[in-house]
């Protein structure tokens, strides 16, 4: 038997060896290096970790959330919101309008810009640049996704948004939005992002969402993107230009794409990043004991998890194509509805999985808004004895022996579709799944990818569905709970109440927000009767901020809220 | 003789020309499957790109820009006929032409890929060889079982121990992403650390199963090869240790090898799914996966028509080794 040559093994070795040294060197030099800047970034950089990309730096199309906080960072609108959180109402402040005034019957509503205010490439901020914005969110061609903000605007005879008549310049610094008639939220649809029009009226309409604008965008806000890396991070540098209100105080804020939970955290505990958005509760609890150097900071009530009990029929809604609607043969009754409710402990998922970051959910009206919420409704009680009885009532009956419920040959037996990749849910369905086995309801359960979940839970195609939603913060329910199937695409479990509309039109015609509380409670009131879902729990997202970021002022308006305000200091406790 | 007359090079040649014709011929069939797939599949990329509240007057302006109003054979057709011409089209999510997104990812795909490649023949060759040069002790059979397990284990296992390790415990990597937060103040030479850096766990995953199975393909036929004839031969003839080596027993003990790591290459080179997403790192494989989970449909068909691309030539490109690796494979083609 021969062997390899013992000089080559040698000769091998030999260069093995001197790769692993080369490749080490680099390495420590490169840790070294590390080291130097994150010394470096603890002086005026905070980096946020964000799980997904950003879609798009054009507020004409930013759908994601983050992309939203961020372009609000770069283009300011007529006006800033703020979150009263005392009584849960909205107040406004002046940005781009120095002042405003309603006039006409408040139809209408005469904004005063800043004539101080300037784009990032030196053009004057004027009143042609609010109303390009508006003609452009407003056109079907450009497909705005804020297009449903135009919408109480003056119109046209055929009933569509007239935004060349509704938004009148009178001159540079002037501008008055013509609405169609008062209601509540009309400085909420006049503070959209403002867009530059030198950049953007020379554009193709249909070819705005090419990205040619997105990639290096003149903006007027606290920011500038300063590098856009897809899938990696973004960089926001301050606009030392800007008066709207004023540049970041922090050198650079970075977005940074990390995929994986547990990367986000460890990222967080090693310094590698600073603020760490939806944060796990128990992971929450863990840092607020053991790691002092993080405040855990909530986002508010504005999320709620509902198990949607189809009212209708999907097979007769495909088989008509939405023309004739009948009830669903298990849910089509509210006591069966109810019944469901009755069965499931709310209170300990609550207990068990959120802790002190959540609470029972009666409504769809969130605490957070308190002048709206009905505080005199207490939860629906677990109570499975109730529910046995309600299902009886209703004919259900185990009578073959097999320990499923059935009725004129119909089994109480269902599917429930729950998106893929949400494990509190995923574990929600199973409990629910326990819980009606021993009411004598069959459940399956089936965990469906997020696209092929929304195409069939928006065709109605589905009995009973796990969703989450969240809360606008303009009071508008119609469009979650509206009985105009076709028009209320987020009414997922088709609930069709005469009253309930009323309410949620009256709502679209108030003048101020707080004078239709008492109506609001009726809706909850009314929704708790008929149970068109379980409303499960109202979710407190989380956020871990190492505290050496101060000037926050996160909440129920966004993690990068006044990001403009952020800045540094060193924690003396430092747990790096 | 001129070289191009050469039997080799007319081996080659041929080779080439029959493996572009089928190659064409695949490309056709996995574009149309992909196409039916991608559309046939529940979801719709403008509910994707828009919330539910969104006018459905918007939503049907969306559907027409993007010509997903059309037939479906019209849409396959139309896409066909760009990218004849070389428009793979505009992708939905990232609202800029497929080929440039494609090429900006592939690059640090491939920066991901080679590396991993390296260190696995790296690792793979040392292995294998050492466990031939321990032959019959009990050395060989601790570590071609140990690679035995290894090369079993997978992807996403290994790149969480690694992380768990290396980065969350012992700190001595980062855990994720291609460069550090800081990485554009840096030095040339600080910033090609930096990526070295961040570039060792990734490949480490990659490369470790790959290894294990190359070790495991090296050992068994160096040990063949050097029992026969040819090699006795050269032995008597009184030729150098090294000379038969290099010369006789390394190549004909790789040949397979190279097949595999023609077939990995193209793989690897259209993603590595699980390890991009491991370890953040922006690539063709989190791409393809974002594409699909948007249905965006001009880049899940780039995405496609790439990677097949990088899959053939793979292949092609370890036929061609293997040939002039082996004259046997040669003679017979």
């Amino acid at each position: 038997m021969k062997t390899i040559p013992s000089h080559m093994i040698v000769s091998f070795r030999c260069n093995v060896y001197r790769f692993v040294l080369t490749a080490v060197t680099m390495i420590a030099c490169a840790g070294c290096s590390g080291t130097k800047d994150r010394a470096a970034r603890d002086r005026e950089q905070v980096v946020v970790a964000i799980e997904g990309d950003v879609d798009s730096f054009n507020p004409l199309f930013a759908e994601d959330v983050t992309a939203g906080e961020i372009n609000d960072l770069l283009f300011p609108g007529l006006l800033s919101v703020k979150f009263k959180s005392a009584d849960g109402t909205k107040e406004y402040a002046p940005l781009l309008a120095s002042s405003w005034e309603y006039e006409n019957g408040n139809r209408d509503i005469r904004f005063h810009l800043r004539t101080d205010a300037s784009w990032s490439d030196g053009a004057r901020i004027t009143s042609r640049d609010v109303r390009l914005s508006y003609t452009l969110y407003g056109d079907t061609a450009v497909a705005s996704v804020r297009q449903t903000s135009v919408e109480g605007l003056r119109r046209t005879p055929d009933g569509r948004p007239d935004v060349a008549r509704a938004i009148e310049t009178v001159d540079d610094s002037t501008v008055i939005f013509h609405f169609d008639h008062p209601y509540a939220g009309q400085l909420f649809d006049a503070g959209l992002p403002i867009l530059p029009a030198h950049i953007f009226e020379n554009l193709p309409r249909t070819g705005l969402r090419d990205g040619t604008t997105s990639r290096q965008p003149v903006g007027a806000g606290p920011f500038l993107l300063k590098v856009w890396k897809p899938m990696e991070e973004v960089r926001l540098v301050p606009n030392g230009t800007s008066r709207l209100p004023h540049p970041g105080k922090l050198s650079e804020v970075i977005f940074r794409v990390v995929p994986d939970y547990h990367s986000r955290l460890m990222q967080l505990r090693s310094g590698e990043i600073d603020v760490f958005p939806y944060v796990n509760v128990d992971d929450a609890l863990e840092l607020a004991k053991a790691a002092p150097q993080f405040e855990i900071v909530s986002l508010g009530e504005r999320f709620y998890d509902a198990i949607n009990w189809n009212n209708i029929d999907p097979l007769e809604y495909d088989r008509s194509h939405g023309k004739h609607i009948q009830p669903h043969p298990l849910f089509g009754s509210a006591k069966v509805r109810r019944a469901l409710t009755l069965s499931i402990n709310r209170k300990e998922i609550v207990d068990t999985y959120l802790h002190s970051y959540g609470r029972e959910c009666i409504g769809p009206v969130s605490p957070l808004f308190r002048w709206a919420y009905n505080d005199s409704l207490p939860p629906l009680p677990f109570d499975p004895k109730k529910a046995s009885e309600l299902l009886r009532e209703e004919g259900w009956r185990d009578t073959d022996g097999d320990g499923v419920l059935d009725r004129n040959g119909t089994k109480f037996s269902f599917t429930l579709k729950v998106p893929a990749g949400n494990q509190l849910r995923a574990t929600i369905a199973t409990i629910v799944q326990r819980a009606l086995r021993t009411m004598g309801a069959e459940m399956k359960i089936e965990q469906v990818e997020r696209s092929a979940f929304w195409n069939a839970v928006g065709g109605k195609q589905f009995d009973a569905c796990i969703a989450g939603f969240s809360v606008p913060l303009q009071m508008q329910l119609d469009e979650m709970w509206g009985s105009d199937l076709e028009r209320s695409r987020f009414n997922i479990p088709s609930f069709r109440n005469r009253r309930a509309d009323e309410i949620l039109a009256g709502a679209r015609r108030v003048a101020r927000e707080t004078d239709y509380a008492a109506s609001w409670k009726e809706f909850q009131a009314l929704l708790q009767r008929e149970q068109p879902c379980t409303f499960l729990y109202w979710l407190n997202d989380l956020v871990a901020v190492n505290k050496r970021v101060r000037g926050t002022n996160i909440g129920i308006l966004g993690i990068a809220y006044r990001a403009e305000e952020w800045h540094t200091e060193p924690v003396v406790a430092s747990g790096r | 003789m001129h070289p191009a007359d050469s039997p080799l090079v007319q081996s080659m040649v041929k080779l080439i020309v029959h493996r572009i014709i089928s190659a064409i011929a695949l490309m056709a069939g996995l574009l149309t499957v992909m196409f039916a797939i991608i559309h046939l599949a529940p979801g719709d990329p403008v509910q994707s790109m828009i919330a539910p509240t969104i006018p459905a007057r918007v939503a049907v302006e969306l559907r027409h820009q993007f010509g997903l109003d059309q037939t479906l054979p019209a849409q396959y057709g139309h896409w066909l006929w760009n990218a004849v011409r070389g428009n793979l089209g505009v992708s939905f999510s990232h609202q800029r032409p497929v080929s440039d997104v494609l090429l900006q990812f592939f690059s640090n795909t491939a920066i991901l890929a080679l590396a991993a490649i390296l260190l696995e023949v790296a690792l793979g060759l040392s292995i294998g060889l050492a466990a031939v040069r321990f032959h019959g002790s009990l050395i060989e059979k601790a570590v071609m079982d140990a690679s035995l397990i290894v090369c079993t284990l997978p992807t996403f296992w290994i790149g969480l121990v690694l992380l768990a390790a290396f980065s969350y415990s012992l700190g001595l990597f980062p855990s994720s992403q291609m460069h550090s937060v800081d990485a554009e103040h840096l030095s040339t030479f600080e910033s090609v650390g930096d990526l070295l850096l961040h570039l060792v766990l990734p490949a480490l995953t990659i490369a470790i199963p790959g290894a294990a199975t190359i070790a495991r393909f090296v050992h068994p036929n160096l040990l063949k090869v050097r029992r026969e004839e040819y090699v006795t031969f050269a032995w008597s003839l009184g030729l150098s240790r090294r000379r038969i080596f290099f010369r006789y027993e390394l190549p004909n003990a790789i040949s397979p090898v190279i097949t595999l790591l023609g077939l990995e290459i193209g793989t690897l080179l259209s993603g590595a799914l699980v390890t991009e997403t491991i370890f953040a790192w922006p690539g063709m494989g989190r791409l393809a996966v974002q594409a699909i989970s948007a249905r965006d449909y001009p880049l899940v068909m780039g995405c496609a028509l790439f990677s097949g691309i990088l899959v053939i030539t793979g292949n092609l490109i370890a036929d061609i080794l293997y040939n002039v690796a082996d004259p046997r494979m040669r003679a017979a083609s």
